[in-house]
């Protein structure tokens, strides 16, 4: 069903004006001129005027005053036709449904969808109503509408994925669908712990209200949390979630057969490791199945890998000979990544790399420069040369660079001090937390913050792009492009000299990302875990192949293990969580009625009536007189 | 209009002073202009001396010749006569319209006041009636000194009446006049034809002679509105709800044939019919009455 909505409603009290010439028409009766005329017994017997059509005439005059005046407060209103969508000042009741991974238990997400179905029934008549679904991602199923028959068909078309619960994510959402209207949420979720530990930001306006409908998972859940093949061997971990001691057939799937079962007996809320050895064949891939009838359905297949890609290598260069004490942060901090297998670091002096052929400094998809002070002439060329190259390149102006001599090794001039700069207390701040080096530093905002940075080199910003800042205004990371490389310059160490970065808890992630970011287009990933997909995959447990012709490969996507807990908050928890954000915040949102008026400008075409109306009520008029 | 330019417009004539100096003027105009036409002998001049007897007026004596000849002889006058005249004026309610600078009552007035100067200096006696249903006023017929002014005092002050009913005053009239005379109508004639043919043709069996002078308005012979509106009779107060557009053929015919009907009846028994737009100018009048008045003597 078509609506038509107002950008402006309030001008629509104008139409009242409508009234006036309704009342005159009924109340005024306008005198005829009255003229005394001596010969009148000769008119006596004359045509009179035609007192039916006369009305019709006034009748069609007052039909055109009234719509013109109606014209004119539905102009200034600025209508527009919303498609089925309700109007923007309709009240809405929003039934935000749970479709995560932790609603999979039997007959569990049935009771949900019976529970939405009843909130859109019991929606006060006259009020609009949405769905909207969520896991990973929230999605508005039914945008407001006063069509509650396909809001029940898009509940009953819904199904319980395997992705996460992100509950901020779906009231971001709800908000959204609510806009500016008055409105009513209703969450049917069974309220998992989890998914308010994401980190994601989302609210509701003020003056929703919240009703929380708990459809409750079970008492107990196992789980396939891990699984990793080393030799050949297949190592899973089950988890059990119950409050007794269970015991679970453990089975390895390779190509659609079972080639190994082992039953494992878990105590409560205890894991175990399940080792399990069989024939892969040729099948690089195999799944872990444990027989959970009662639990989650989501989380009883884990896909495992047995080739495990090649790691990407990263070369990292210091000053002092390796063994020292030069670069054994980042070595061991890029160790971890990809449960150690994602890169494989190689950390060279500069007299050991300065021996390096072209190709064999190429054949690493990254290079950290930690200290030049011993790389020699040959060695400052073969950087540069890789740089220039395409090289990716991690530069950081710790204590072991030479100002002096690194233009040539990075073929650029950055206009480093060569004295350091101490400020003490300095902190890193993003200057996008969008970056993908500071994705992990979203939630909590302020996880960099306590990163302090003792001493620095200044470096002048040429063509390129401030990713951080110190809390002093120094330049703490740029990003620029050497060549046909690219560079990134961090203004202190990462070598725990001249700050105690390398100790804090975000030095690891900070590391990774940093060379996740450089080593992008040459890594290959084969696990991952939602909701991170590789790009072109689908969003859902299994083997995909990714990837066309020699660069085809295949990846596995598992489940978040987090999704398997079905610890839940309570409905009190669960609402004083939910952020609230004002009304005058909403109003952006208001913005896409906006677009679609200004797309459609009814109101120059109800301005255009009006005209003909009025210049048809004075052609009509103007005949009558 | 150009045999009509030497003549005085009623709109110039109503803004004379006093109804004595309209007639005046209108009349000296009409006269002078008479002098230069083929209309000689309508004006009173002197004819012959002629041997005094007894029993002619003393004022006609002419006391010069007398004091000359020691003899008396009297004065005699070329148009000297015996018409009695009496002007009939309808003050009715209809009488008070007028589209233009002037009324039909104040243009049957000058025309009234006209006549009655003109009939002063030809010796005429005459006498004004002034009617609407009845008569508003009566002035008997006379030709002494003074008596002109007495009636165009009266003219001047010659109020509005009510509904107009021509035939009742005519009756009346008719039978009190004794002598025969002249008889002038200046009138609408707004009322039943028959009623006012009836009255008319009473003064013809009495041998009486009879001008009707038929004043109009030019908005009642052209019917020229144009907006629809509510026409109310000035004396019955009826009133009838009318798109011009619509009802002026109609009404232009039903004039049309009143003013045939009266000129076509009247003409069937001897009486003259002049019809008068008020946009005429009055010598018009004049000029019909002196027709009448040649062929009465």
């Amino acid at each position: 069903m078509f609506g038509i909505s107002f950008l402006s409603p309030l001008f629509l009290i104008g139409a009242l004006a409508a009234a006036v010439p309704i009342l005159l028409h009924l109340f005024h009766r306008r005198p005829e001129a009255v003229i005394e005329f001596p010969a009148v017994r000769l008119l006596t017997g004359a045509p009179v005027p035609q007192h039916r059509r006369r009305r019709l005439r006034d009748l069609i005059l007052l039909a055109l005053r009234v719509a013109a005046l109606v014209l004119l407060a539905v102009s200034f209103a600025r209508p527009y036709v919303a498609g089925a969508a309700a109007p923007a000042s309709a009240p809405v009741t929003v039934v935000v449904l749970d479709v995560s991974g932790s609603m999979s238990a039997p007959g569990q997400f049935a009771r949900a969808q019976q529970a939405a179905s009843r909130a859109i029934a019991q929606a006060p008549s006259g009020q609009a109503v949405a769905v909207v679904t969520f896991a990973d991602a929230a999605t508005i199923a039914v945008a407001p509408t006063s069509d509650r028959g396909g809001a029940l068909a898009a509940i009953a078309a819904a199904t319980a994925g395997a992705g996460g619960t992100r509950y901020r994510t779906a009231l971001a959402r709800a908000s959204e669908a609510i806009g500016p209207r008055p409105g009513r949420v209703v969450i049917v979720s069974d309220l998992q712990q989890a998914g308010w530990e994401t980190n994601d930001a989302g609210g509701l306006p003020d003056g929703v209200t919240v009703e929380v409908v708990t459809v409750p998972g079970p008492a107990g859940n196992l789980a396939v949390t891990s699984a990793v093949s080393r030799d050949r061997v297949v190592t899973a971990t089950v988890q059990s979630y119950g409050a007794d001691q269970a015991t679970v057939d453990v089975a390895l799937v390779v190509g659609g057969r079972e080639v190994a079962r082992t039953t494992a007996t878990l105590a409560p809320s205890a894991a175990a490791e399940i080792e399990l050895r069989g024939g892969f064949g040729d099948a690089g891939y195999g799944q872990v199945v444990i027989d959970d009838a009662v639990g989650y359905q989501h989380d009883n297949v884990r896909y495992v890998a047995v080739t495990p890609p090649p790691a990407t290598p990263i070369a990292v260069l210091v000053a002092d000979p390796t063994g020292t004490t030069g670069g054994i942060y980042v070595e061991r901090a890029l160790a971890v990544a990809g449960e150690g297998r994602e890169f494989a670091v190689t950390v060279a002096d500069g007299r050991a790399l300065s021996k390096w052929t072209t190709a064999e400094l190429s054949r690493h998809a990254a290079l950290v420069i930690l200290g030049t002070r011993t790389l020699d002439r040959s060695g400052r060329q073969l950087v540069q040369g890789y740089l220039a190259g395409g090289g990716q390149v991690l530069l950081t102006l710790g204590p072991d660079v030479d100002p002096g001599t690194l233009g040539d090794v990075i073929g650029t001039d950055l206009g480093v001090g060569p004295a350091a700069v101490r400020a003490a207390g300095a902190t890193l701040v993003p200057a996008d937390t969008r970056h993908p080096i500071f994705r992990p530093f979203l939630v909590p905002a302020g996880a960099l913050g306590d990163v302090q940075i003792e001493q620095h080199r200044r470096l002048k910003i040429q063509d390129a792009a401030v990713l951080a800042r110190l809390t002093g205004g120094d330049v703490a990371l740029t990003e620029q492009t050497v060549g046909q490389g690219r560079l990134l310059v961090f203004a202190s160490d990462l070598d725990n000299q001249w700050s105690r970065f390398p100790l804090h808890p975000s030095f690891v992630p900070f590391t990774v990302e940093a060379a996740r970011y450089l080593t992008r287009g040459r890594q290959q990933r084969h696990v991952f875990t939602l909701p991170e997909v590789p790009a072109g995959a689908a969003a859902e447990p299994g083997v995909t192949l990714v990837g066309e012709g020699a660069s085809a490969r295949q990846v596995v996507v598992n489940v978040d293990a987090r999704e398997s807990s079905p610890a839940a908050t309570s409905v009190d928890e669960f609402t004083r969580g939910i952020s609230r954000t004002s009304r005058s915040a909403q109003e952006e949102l208001a913005g896409g009625a906006r677009e679609i008026e200004d797309r459609q400008r009814w109101w120059q075409v109800g301005l255009l009536v009006m005209l003909a109306a009025l210049a048809g009520e004075a052609l009509v008029g103007r005949r009558a007189t | 209009m150009a045999g009509e330019a030497r003549f005085l417009d009623p709109a110039i004539v109503a803004r004379l002073g006093t109804i004595d100096l309209k007639a005046r003027t209108i009349v000296e105009g009409f006269l002078t202009g008479l002098h230069r036409s083929p209309y000689k002998g309508f004006s009173v001049e002197f004819a012959e001396y002629r041997q005094y007897l007894p029993g002619d007026d003393l004022a006609t004596l002419d006391w010069k010749v007398f004091a000359r000849s020691d003899r008396h002889f009297v004065k005699k006058y070329e148009e000297e006569t015996n018409l009695t005249c009496h002007l009939l004026l309808d003050v009715s309610r209809s009488m008070g319209y007028g589209s233009g600078p002037i009324t039909k009552l104040q243009y049957g007035s000058y025309l009234t006041g006209a006549l009655a100067y003109l009939m002063h200096r030809q010796r005429d006696a005459f006498g004004l009636i002034a009617f609407d249903d009845r008569i508003a006023s009566l002035l008997p017929a006379s030709a002494r000194a003074g008596h002109l002014r007495a009636v165009l005092l009266a003219l001047e002050r010659m109020p509005l009446g009510a509904r107009t009913n021509v035939a009742k005053p005519l009756h009346d009239l008719a039978a009190a006049v004794r002598k025969r005379g002249l008889v002038v109508l200046v009138s609408d004639l707004l009322d039943e034809p028959q009623a006012v043919l009836d009255g008319l043709k009473h003064f013809r069996y009495r041998g009486t002679d009879v001008v009707v002078f038929h004043v109009l308005d030019p908005y009642e012979l052209r019917f020229p509105f144009e907006q629809a509106a509510r026409f109310r009779d000035m004396e019955t107060a009826d009133e009838v709800l009318a798109v011009p557009s619509a009802v002026r053929a109609g009404y232009l015919e039903r004039m049309q044939e009143m003013i045939a009907h009266y000129k076509r009846e009247l003409g069937l028994v001897g009486i003259d019919y002049c019809l008068l737009d008020t946009s005429q100018p009055l010598e018009l009048g004049l000029m019909a009455y002196l027709m009448t008045r040649r062929r009465v003597l």
